[in-house]
């Protein structure tokens, strides 16, 4: 039976790891106190202005040999050649945002050389105003509205090569009040590929109820308290205790 | 002992010989038939679309090499699109020629199951069929990490190690003579891959 996964996300500002939610500085944590052992894979992304600096190339090394697990990495793609980048580096997947949005030939170029199991499309998601079951893709961190809905964009998305869908939900993103079902179903319902959903887990049942209710096949929390002493493994044990299929 | 690396630059070995490396195992990287004179066993790490892979085996003439070291009867080791290659045929892109080291052919997931999402990527459970060093003090219904869309079938069952379920069961890992070969990818795979690497380097 294959395992629901569990990804934590690290966002880094000039190689230093940083608190997504309203991205403060936390010199507290480093790369260094992350239980490497109990998550199912990685993800590390670079918020900096200027990206592919020697910091974050070297971060991605760093991971890629110490964690045994999937590594994907994002950040600023908008090329073959930026991808080429960090799968040197040691990516294992990527991940691609808005950069690519309007060229989507882009993932097709990377698909051709690494395989569409190495490509991961972001979609920041939005609730449109007027109506509650009505979703829009967003560019721009979430400033630019493309009024495409999820499913569209990941149809178009899917065609050209990418593997895996990250629907991240603007709307509960560090809120803490949990993932936003309906979006996740909706998608994840009309999608053929694997989806993982990002943004809004504030406790242990938010994970247990996106995973009772959908049939989603990752989530990811970049919520820096979730990754804390030993957070992943009492998360893991608490979905086990309520017969979610998770990795010991 | 030592292990040879084949790299055909078609994607990230890296956390390969990371794995190698942190089990302190003696590799090298083998880009041509030069760099594999003094290795002892080899391991076929692979990426990627079967036609694209097969085409830079050729290219590299990395296949008249396996059939050397093959009949000086050195063992091989095939990781996902490297295991996929060993076999007669795929039928991803169209029908494509495999080595054919080993019978059987890779056939995509939907012909056997419409509702299943693709790819099948994540960490599932291999169920021992026959036992082998290879799995040697591993336990019974292990996870690993999985990425393909495609999946062995048409496969004497005695050559299966292991089995796993996504919709159908499916040949997860194989073995015959001195060929092995694994679906999923043990470099990915946290302890119980780097065991498995640790036993092909010191019983196979």
């Amino acid at each position: 039976m294959l395992k629901k996964r569990i990804i934590i996300s690290l966002t880094f500002l000039e190689g230093v790891l940083f608190r997504t939610k309203n991205f403060i500085p936390d010199y507290r944590y480093t790369k260094n106190f992350i239980d490497l052992w109990s998550i199912d894979e990685l993800m590390i992304i670079d918020i900096s202005d200027k990206k592919f600096s020697k910091d974050f190339l070297n971060l991605i090394n760093f991971f890629s040999t110490s964690c045994f697990v999937p590594l994907s990495v994002g950040g600023g793609i908008k090329s073959l050649q930026d991808a080429d980048l960090y799968f040197k580096n040691g990516a294992d997947k990527i991940l691609l945002g808005s950069g690519t949005i309007n060229n989507p030939l882009i993932a097709n170029e990377i698909s051709m050389k690494y395989g569409k199991q190495s490509i991961i499309q972001a979609l920041d998601c939005k609730k449109n105003s007027n109506n509650i079951m009505n979703y829009s893709v967003y560019s721009e961190s979430g400033k630019n509205n493309l009024n495409i809905d999820p499913t569209t964009f990941g149809k178009t998305a899917l065609s050209y090569g990418v593997g895996e869908i990250l629907i991240n939900s603007i709307d509960n993103d560090g809120s803490l009040l949990g993932f936003d079902i309906p979006l996740i179903d909706k998608v994840s319902k009309e999608l053929d590929c694997p989806i993982i959903a990002l943004g809004g887990a504030g406790n242990w049942s938010h994970f247990f109820e996106l995973f009772d209710r959908t049939d989603i096949s990752a989530c990811c929390t970049q919520n820096i308290f979730h990754l804390t002493e030993h957070s992943i493994i009492s998360l893991k044990k608490f979905l086990r205790n309520h017969n979610i299929k998770i990795r010991k | 002992m030592k292990l040879g690396i084949i790299d055909l630059d078609t994607g990230n070995i890296a956390s390969l010989i990371a794995a190698i490396r942190k089990l302190d195992l003696k590799f090298k990287i083998c880009k041509s038939q030069f760099d594999c004179e003094d290795v002892d066993q080899l391991i076929l790490p692979g990426v990627g679309a079967f036609k694209d892979f097969m085409e830079k085996i050729k290219t590299n003439k990395v296949d008249k090499l396996l059939n050397d070291k093959l009949s000086k009867k050195m063992s091989i080791l095939g990781i996902c699109a490297g295991f996929q290659v060993l076999f007669d045929k795929s039928y991803e892109f169209g029908e494509n020629k495999g080595l054919s080291y080993l019978n059987g052919e890779i056939e995509s997931f939907k012909n056997y199951s419409k509702n299943i999402k693709i790819p099948h990527v994540g960490w599932n459970e291999c169920k021992i069929l026959n036992k082998n060093k290879l799995f040697e003090g591993i336990e019974d219904n292990s996870d690993f990490y999985f990425t393909h869309s495609y999946m062995l079938k048409n496969v004497n069952k005695d050559m299966i190690l292991t089995e796993t379920k996504y919709g159908i069961d499916f040949a997860s890992s194989v073995k015959l003579k001195n060929i092995y070969g694994v679906q999923f990818h043990p470099e990915k795979s946290q302890i119980n891959g780097l065991k498995l690497l640790k036993n092909f380097y010191d019983y196979c």
